[in-house]
């Protein structure tokens, strides 16, 4: 494994109390794969993706338990330096908003650069050239002209490109993308994913995706972790999933998304809503908004069960998964 | 909404023509000069049928907003009419706009913003009654307000609560209450669902369906998520920098789109289903979307375009049935803004996803 988080736990002391933003994640991702962290808003996607790149709000957060292994290192028993050298090298992240993550006096050149005369120690010179080659790379037009010019004036596909570009710059052996198309138009989004499918191949890179878009999902993914409540609570291979999901909650989601070939009245919807994250349901934390749910529900905890019915690695956080795969 | 019994024969309630929006471009602090215009919106026509979802999709900045804002008068035209029963509203002032105005209501996208922080959801949704106290009398709009949350899924105990209290879909759920105050006819709801979870999404999409039916809403519905649209809407409107570019019934525009802009949006619309990944083709257009102050000649589409031709630089596409589709009939036969609009063969790749064969990336 490339990378594995191991029951990780993540909170944040803030005025009115403490949010128990992730709850013993477990996730992993191999060189060459993708995995897609799929989840509500607040579920923790974003928190657990900072904890692995060490870039966390410390305070207010505080990792309270687990390990984060990356070829083998226990990212979490680092010093600061070592960590930062991994941070760019050996593991980048795109952020959901291309604008407010570049910097928007310097020209995308200068920043680009940056990375080679920093971590490579290259000269101004050189590190312009790699600066067009990469933009070059992520297919940007008229690159040797355009290197030259400031965020603000690419557009929001294009910006998103040159983060790409940032990121790939020192060919890490991890990307982390964080919904790096949510703020994009279907036909952008089309051109982005399909660059960093491409990339990740080419590179044999492992690639973590953090969306909300289970289309998006089906399109690229090779496994997907669905996050509820800071806790992963369903773990499959993508096709598996999508053909009978093992978890109420990512039924639920599959539901409730309309299509295009389907044209029903009523979209299922799941009820309630996301909980409290200073106030998390005690059992199952899920269970106020699932259908599925008996007393035992309310009482126990449902640990990661490994779904023996299946020939694929999977894994359900649900006392009766197996009624859920097979109902 | 999708089974409601709007047709083509039901009349119309809304009759857009020729519209447009140019904000001017200036330069100068003390004398502003004009050097251009930015083209929001530039000559957009549709009908909305009564009891009928118009959908109206189109990328960001395609000027969605500011067509739905010209609906509800937010914003003037620089050109064109909208004529409600028959009666054009860009042309009336004073009573017998505030009359009509009463009737066209609009839910915005951003729940989280749209709605004023230090006000209480009960003065929030009775606003509008301050405008047009003949609606509801002074002494009977807290009850009114009680009914509007009840009909809208929330609890009447809320009225005193502020909306920070309140999840976005809640929120979503006090815009759309407020937008009923009035008793409108057309509801104009502009990106009401892009800002919540999916899970919270599919319950305002159901509220809408409801609401459509127990009040006889026409609905202009836009966004850009395509499967939400088709969901929602009875005929759908696609957009493109400022334009109109192909409309019809929904299975005529998802199912047999003729317009290489609407093929490529749909080709690559995420299907939730990795089964058909392997099999789809992917019309992924090359550059981006020429910016509205510079419209490019002719077909507006065709620096993207990879059918474009001479002609399409000379000559700009009317919206209508295409003449070499027009004797044919069947559902290629509707309004498309191409010179060389073809159904194309098309190819499904999920069940009910269309992509044409000839697609080129
Ligand atoms: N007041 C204004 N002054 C100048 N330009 C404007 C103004 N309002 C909108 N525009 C421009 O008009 C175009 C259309 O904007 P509009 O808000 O209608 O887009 P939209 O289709 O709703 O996009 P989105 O999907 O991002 O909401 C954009 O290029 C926008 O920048
Ligand atoms: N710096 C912070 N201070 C306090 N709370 C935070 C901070 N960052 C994130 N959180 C909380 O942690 C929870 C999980 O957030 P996040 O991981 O960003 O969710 P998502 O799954 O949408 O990415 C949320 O409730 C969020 O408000
Ligand atoms: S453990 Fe119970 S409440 Fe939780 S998802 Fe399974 S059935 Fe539902
Ligand atoms: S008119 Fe020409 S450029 Fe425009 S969409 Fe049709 S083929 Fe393409
Ligand atoms: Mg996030
Ligand atoms: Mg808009």
């Amino acid at each position: 494994m490339l990378l594995e988080v191991r029951d990780l736990h993540v909170e944040f002391r803030t005025r009115d109390g403490v949010a128990k933003a992730v709850n013993g994640v477990d996730y992993g991702v191999d060189a060459g794969e993708t995995l897609a962290v799929l989840g509500e808003s607040g579920s923790g996607k974003s928190v657990t993706a900072q904890a692995v790149m060490g870039i966390l709000d410390m305070p207010p957060g505080r990792i309270t338990g687990g390990e984060i292994l990356f070829q083998g290192r226990d990212l979490l028993r680092l010093k600061e330096e070592e960590r930062r050298k991994v941070r760019g090298a050996e593991m980048a992240m795109i952020f959901q908003d291309a604008l407010s993550s570049l910097n928007p006096v310097l020209t995308v050149g200068d920043q680009l650069g940056e990375m080679f005369v920093v971590h490579r120690g290259m000269s101004r010179k050189d590190a312009r050239a790699k600066a067009v080659e990469l933009m070059d790379r992520v297919r940007i037009p008229a690159a040797k002209e355009r290197v030259r010019q400031y965020p603000h004036q690419f557009s929001g596909g294009m910006r998103q490109r040159i983060m790409i570009a940032m990121a790939l710059a020192l060919e890490p052996a991890l990307i982390i993308a964080d919904e790096p198309t949510t703020a994009l138009d279907v036909t952008v989004q089309a051109q982005v994913m399909e660059l960093l499918a491409e990339l990740r191949r080419e590179y044999r890179m492992g690639l973590i995706l953090i969306t909300h878009d289970l289309g998006v999902v089906a399109d690229v993914a090779d496994k997907i972790a669905v996050m509820y409540a800071g806790r992963i609570v369903e773990s499959a291979p993508v096709h598996d999933i999508y053909k009978a999901p093992a978890h109420p909650y990512t039924r639920g989601l599959l539901d409730s998304i309309p299509r295009l070939d389907q044209k029903g009245r009523q979209l299922y919807a799941i009820k309630g809503l996301p909980p409290n994250l200073m106030d998390i349901p005690p059992g199952c934390a899920f269970h106020p908004r699932c259908p599925l749910a008996q007393d035992v529900c309310r009482t126990d905890v449902p640990p990661l069960y490994e779904v023996t019915d299946s020939d694929a690695d999977r894994g359900s956080a649900c006392h009766f998964w197996r009624e859920c795969l097979h109902g | 909404m999708a089974s409601a019994p709007a047709t083509a024969s039901a009349e119309p309630i809304l009759e857009v023509s020729g519209l447009y929006k140019h904000y001017p471009l200036t330069q100068g602090i003390l004398f502003k000069k004009q050097v251009g215009s930015v083209k929001a919106v530039d000559g957009v026509d549709f009908t909305l049928r009564r009891g009928e979802t118009l959908g109206i999709v189109g990328e960001s900045g395609c000027g969605k907003s500011t067509v739905a804002k010209m609906l509800v008068n937010l914003e003037r035209p620089t050109a064109g009419s909208i004529k409600y029963k028959g009666e054009d509203i860009t042309k009336l002032s004073g009573r017998a706009l505030k009359a009509v105005r009463r009737n066209i209501q609009m839910v915005f996208q951003d729940p989280y913003t749209s709605l004023n922080p230090r006000m209480t959801v009960g003065d929030i949704i009775g606003e509008p009654y301050d405008i047009h106290p003949e609606v509801a009398p002074k002494g009977d709009r807290r009850r009114r307000v009680r009914e509007l949350l009840d009909v809208v899924g929330l609890n009447p105990e809320y009225i005193n609560r502020y909306p920070h209290q309140f999840s976005g879909g809640q929120r979503q759920r006090i815009g759309i209450a407020r937008g009923l105050a009035l008793r409108p006819e057309v509801i104009v709801a502009d990106e009401p669902v892009s800002a919540l979870d999916v899970s919270v999404q599919a319950q305002v999409i159901n509220l809408m369906d409801r609401l459509q039916n127990e009040f006889d809403l026409s609905y202009v519905f836009i966004a850009h998520d395509l499967s939400i649209v088709r969901h929602i809407s009875d005929r759908v409107g696609v957009m493109y920098l400022g334009r109109i570019v192909e409309i019809g019934k929904d299975a005529e525009i998802y199912d047999h789109p003729t317009h290489p802009y609407t093929q490529a949006l749909l080709s690559a619309v995420p299907v939730p289903d990795p089964e058909a990944r392997e099999h789809r083709e992917r019309i992924i257009l090359a550059g981006d979307v020429p910016s509205p102050t510079n419209i490019p000649s002719g077909c507006r589409f065709r620096t993207r375009c990879w059918k474009a031709q001479e002609r399409c630089a000379q000559e700009v596409p009317a919206l209508v049935v295409p003449p070499h589709l027009r004797g044919r009939g069947g559902p290629e036969a509707h309004d498309s803004a191409c010179h060389f609009a073809e159904a194309g063969s098309v190819m499904r790749s999920a069940p009910g996803q269309v992509v044409p064969t000839e697609a080129e990336s």
